[in-house]
C-alpha cells in the first residue's frame, strides 16, 4: 500500500516541539519524529515509554532463581563434593556467581528484547524518512489519511509557520519504523 | 542569584550540532595521515611477536616462561591483573558517570570503553595460556560432560574470575555497540561511499532516530549501566579474592577487594587519559574533551593515587601491628628492603608520590604533563602487581622453597603481543568507529555556553 506523507523539517529544537504541539491540538496524526539525539519533551508529548525497566525485572528475578537452582542442583543433587569441609550447599559462595550470572542475564535478554521490540537487527531496513535526522535536523512525519487527505495541506501550512525549513511531500511503498 | 561557573562549557567553540557531527565524523572520511600506518605496522609486529610466543607457549608448554614450582605465577597472571585493571576504566569511566549523570563523560565515555574491549580481550589470554592445554580451556564451562558429569568448583575464586570476566567482557562490548548504534547511523547517512553505506547499514542494523527507538535506547543504556556499575566493583574484588583466598604473606589480607578494585579503576584512568591526550592532540579535538575535562581527570587520579597511598601504608603498619613474623618477613625484609625493593619503591613513587604534581594547575593543563604521569601511574600499577604477585611467592614459609625470579623471552613476548593487540584495536578504532559519542554530545552541546546564562 502505498502511503503519503508530509515530512516537516526544522532545524531548532524549541520550534520542533511547540510544532508537535499545535499539529496534536489539531487532532492531526503525527506518524513518528525523529531527532538527532533524545528529546525528552518529545517522549511527553507523544507519550512514549518503555517497559524495558519492568521487563528487565523479572529476568533478574529468572537469572537469581535460575543460576541458584543450577547451583544447587550440581553442587547437592548431582555430584556433591566437600570442598575443605564446607557444606554441599555452601550459600556464601554461591552468591558472587550468582550475581555475575543475573547482570549477565539481564543484559543478554534486555539487548534481545530491545532489539525485538525497536526492530534494530543486522540487515533490518526501516524506512528513512530524511536522512537529515541523524545528523542536524528535527523530522515530523505526518500521516495524510488522517484525520482525512483534504486537511493534510493544512498539516504542512502549520509546520511552515512554525518555523519548518522545509516541507516535503513523500510517498513510500513499504514503511517499516 | 550569585551564579559562579565552577567548569566552563563542556563543549567549546559554539558550535552547532550539524557541525558536531562533521568534525566527529571528519576523521573516518580522510586517509589517516603517514603517522597511522607507521603505528599500525609497529602495533601489528608487536601483536604477531606475541602470537608467535603463543605458539610457543602452547606447542611446547609453559615451561617455556620464567615459572618455577615456587613461584608459580609469574609475569601471565601481573600482566593479566594489569590488563583487567585497565579494562575497568571504561565503564567505570562511562557506567559510573552515566549513573550520577556527569554530562563531562560524553565526550570520552566512548573511547574509554573500547580501550575496555581491547584491554579485557588482552587479560583474557593469559588465564587461557596459563591453564597449560589451552585446548581443553572449555573444560571450566559447567555444561553437562560425559566425566560424572563432574562439575567445576563453584566455590573456587578461579572460576569466579572466569565467570566474571567473560561476563565482563560481553557486557562491555555490548554497552559500546549499543551506545554506537545511533552514530553508525549517521555515518550511514551522511557517507557517499556505496560500501561504507551497506557496512555501516548492516553494522547500525536500521537505526532512524525515531522516538521510539530513542525511548529505548536510553531506558536500556539505564539498565544497562546500572547493573552493569556493579561488576565494575565486583570483576576486580573477585580477581583480589584469586590472591586473598591463598594462605601466602601479603595475599591474605581483607584489604585486597577495596585495594584492587581502585587500583583498578586508578590505572583504566590513567590508560583513559594517555588515549585522550593522544586523540586530542592527533585529531585536534580540543574543542571537545577540553581542558576542563583533562582537568577532571587529573582530580580524580589525584584522590585515587591518595587512596593508593593509603592502602600501601595500611598494608604495611598491619603486617607490622599484627605481629605476624612472616607478614613482617614479607612487607619489611622481602619488598621495602630486600630483592625486590626496587619494585616496591617503584610503586611508590609512580603510584603514590607522582601523581601528587596534579596538584598544580599548570601541570593538570600541560599535555606533556598529563601524559607522562598518565603513563608512570600505568607502570606503578606494573610494579604493584609484580610486587604483589612475585614477591609472596619466591620467599614464602619455607627458605628451602625461596627462589629467585625473572621472565624469558617468552613471557615478555606475550606482553608485547597483547600491548600489540590493544594498540591495532586502538587505532582500527580511531580509523573506522567515531571516537565520541556524536548523538551525546550533541545533547551536551549547549550545556555550559554563554547561550544559557
Amino acid at each position: 500500500m502505498t502511503r503519503t506523507f508530509k515530512i516537516g523539517i526544522f532545524d531548532d529544537e524549541g520550534k520542533f516541539i511547540s510544532t508537535i504541539r499545535s499539529l496534536q491540538e489539531q487532532k492531526f496524526l503525527i506518524f513518528e519524529v525523529f531527532t538527532p539525539y533524545p528529546v525528552h519533551e518529545v517522549f511527553h508529548l507523544l507519550k512514549r515509554r518503555s517497559r524495558l525497566p519492568t521487563a528487565a525485572y523479572f529476568f533478574g528475578l529468572f537469572g537469581i532463581v535460575a543460576t541458584l537452582a543450577f547451583l544447587y542442583y550440581t553442587s547437592v543433587i548431582d555430584w556433591p563434593v566437600i570442598y575443605g569441609g564446607k557444606p554441599f550447599n555452601s550459600f556464601p559462595s554461591f552468591i558472587v556467581v550468582t550475581i555475575v550470572v543475573t547482570i549477565f542475564t539481564v543484559t543478554i535478554a534486555s539487548l534481545g528484547l530491545f532489539s525485538a521490540r525497536s526492530k534494530l537487527f543486522p540487515g533490518r531496513d526501516n524506512t528513512i524518512f530524511d536522512l537529515r535526522a541523524t545528523d542536524d535536523k528535527f523530522v515530523i512525519v505526518v500521516d495524510t489519511n488522517f484525520p482525512d487527505i483534504s486537511t493534510a495541506g493544512k498539516a504542512g501550512t502549520i509546520m511552515e509557520e512554525l518555523g519548518a525549513i522545509e516541507v516535503i511531500d513523500k510517498e513510500f511503498d513499504n514503511v517499516e519504523v | 542569584m550569585y551564579n559562579k561557573k565552577i567548569r566552563g562549557p563542556l563543549i567549546e567553540g559554539n558550535k552547532s550540532i550539524g557541525q558536531i557531527t562533521k568534525e566527529i565524523a571528519s576523521p573516518m572520511d580522510v586517509q589517516p595521515g603517514l603517522w597511522w600506518y607507521i603505528a599500525f605496522v609497529i602495533s601489528s609486529a608487536a601483536a604477531l611477536f606475541g602470537g608467535y610466543a603463543i605458539y610457543v607457549t602452547v606447542s611446547k608448554g609453559i615451561g617455556t616462561w620464567g615459572v618455577n614450582n615456587s613461584v608459580g605465577w609469574g609475569w601471565e597472571i601481573v600482566n593479566f591483573v594489569w590488563w583487567i585493571g585497565i579494562g575497568h576504566a571504561g565503564t567505570a569511566f562511562s557506567i559510573f558517570l552515566l549513573i550520577l549523570r556527569q554530562k563531562w563523560r560524553t565526550s570520552i565515555n566512548r573511547a574509554a570503553e573500547a580501550m575496555t574491549v581491547f584491554a579485557v580481550m588482552c587479560a583474557a589470554i593469559f588465564p587461557a595460556l596459563h591453564m597449560g592445554r589451552v585446548w581443553d580451556a572449555f573444560y571450566i564451562f559447567p555444561y553437562p560432560n560425559t566425566r560424572g558429569p563432574l562439575w567445576v568448583n563453584f566455590n573456587s575464586p578461579l572460576f569466579w574470575d572466569f565467570t566474571a570476566i567473560t561476563a565482563y567482557l560481553l557486557i562491555s562490548a555490548s554497552f559500546w555497540y549499543l551506545g554506537m548504534l545511533p552514530d553508525l547511523g549517521t555515518i550511514r547517512d551522511r557517507t557517499t561511499s556505496k560500501i561504507k553505506k551497506a557496512v555501516y547499514g548492516l553494522f547500525s542494523m536500521g537505526w532512524t532516530g525515531s522516538s521510539r527507538q530513542w525511548i529505548r535506547f536510553e531506558s536500556l543504556s539505564f539498565i544497562l549501566g546500572g547493573i552493569a556499575a556493579v561488576l565494575v566493583v565486583s570483576v576486580h574484588s573477585i580477581v583480589s579474592t584469586d590472591f586473598a583466598v591463598g594462605i601466602e604473606p601479603g595475599w591474605h589480607t581483607t584489604i585486597f577487594p577495596p585495594f584492587f578494585v581502585v587500583g583498578a579503576i586508578f590505572s583504566g584512568f590513567a590508560m583513559v587519559m594517555t588515549l585522550m591526550v593522544l586523540i586530542r592532540k592527533i585529531y585536534k579535538l580540543t574543542d571537545y574533551v577540553t581542558d576542563n575535562h583533562m582537568d577532571a581527570i587529573a582530580r580524580i587520579l589525584i584522590f585515587i593515587s591518595l587512596i593508593m597511598g593509603t592502602a600501601y601504608l595500611t598494608e604495611v603498619f598491619i603486617a607490622w601491628y599484627s605481629g605476624n613474623e612472616y607478614e613482617m618477613f614479607t612487607f619489611f625484609k622481602n619488598r621495602i628492603t630486600g630483592d625486590y625493593a626496587l619494585h616496591f619503591w617503584g610503586m611508590i613513587v609512580c603510584n603514590a608520590l607522582v601523581p601528587q604534581l596534579f596538584w598544580f594547575r599548570k601541570i593538570r593543563r600541560n599535555w606533556v604533563g598529563l601524559l607522562s604521569i598518565s603513563l608512570i601511574i600505568n607502570v606503578g600499577m606494573w610494579l604493584e602487581r609484580y610486587n604483589i604477585v612475585v614477591t609472596s611467592l619466591s620467599k614464602d614459609f619455607l627458605p628451602s622453597n625461596w627462589v629467585s625470579y625473572s621472565p624469558t623471552v617468552i613471557d615478555i613476548g606475550v606482553f608485547v603481543g597483547t600491548i600489540g593487540l590493544f594498540a591495532t584495536g586502538v587505532l582500527l578504532f580511531m580509523r573506522y568507529i567515531p571516537m565520541m559519542a556524536i548523538s551525546e554530545l550533541k545533547s551536551v552541546a549547549n550545556i555550559g555556553d554563554k547561550k544559557e546564562d
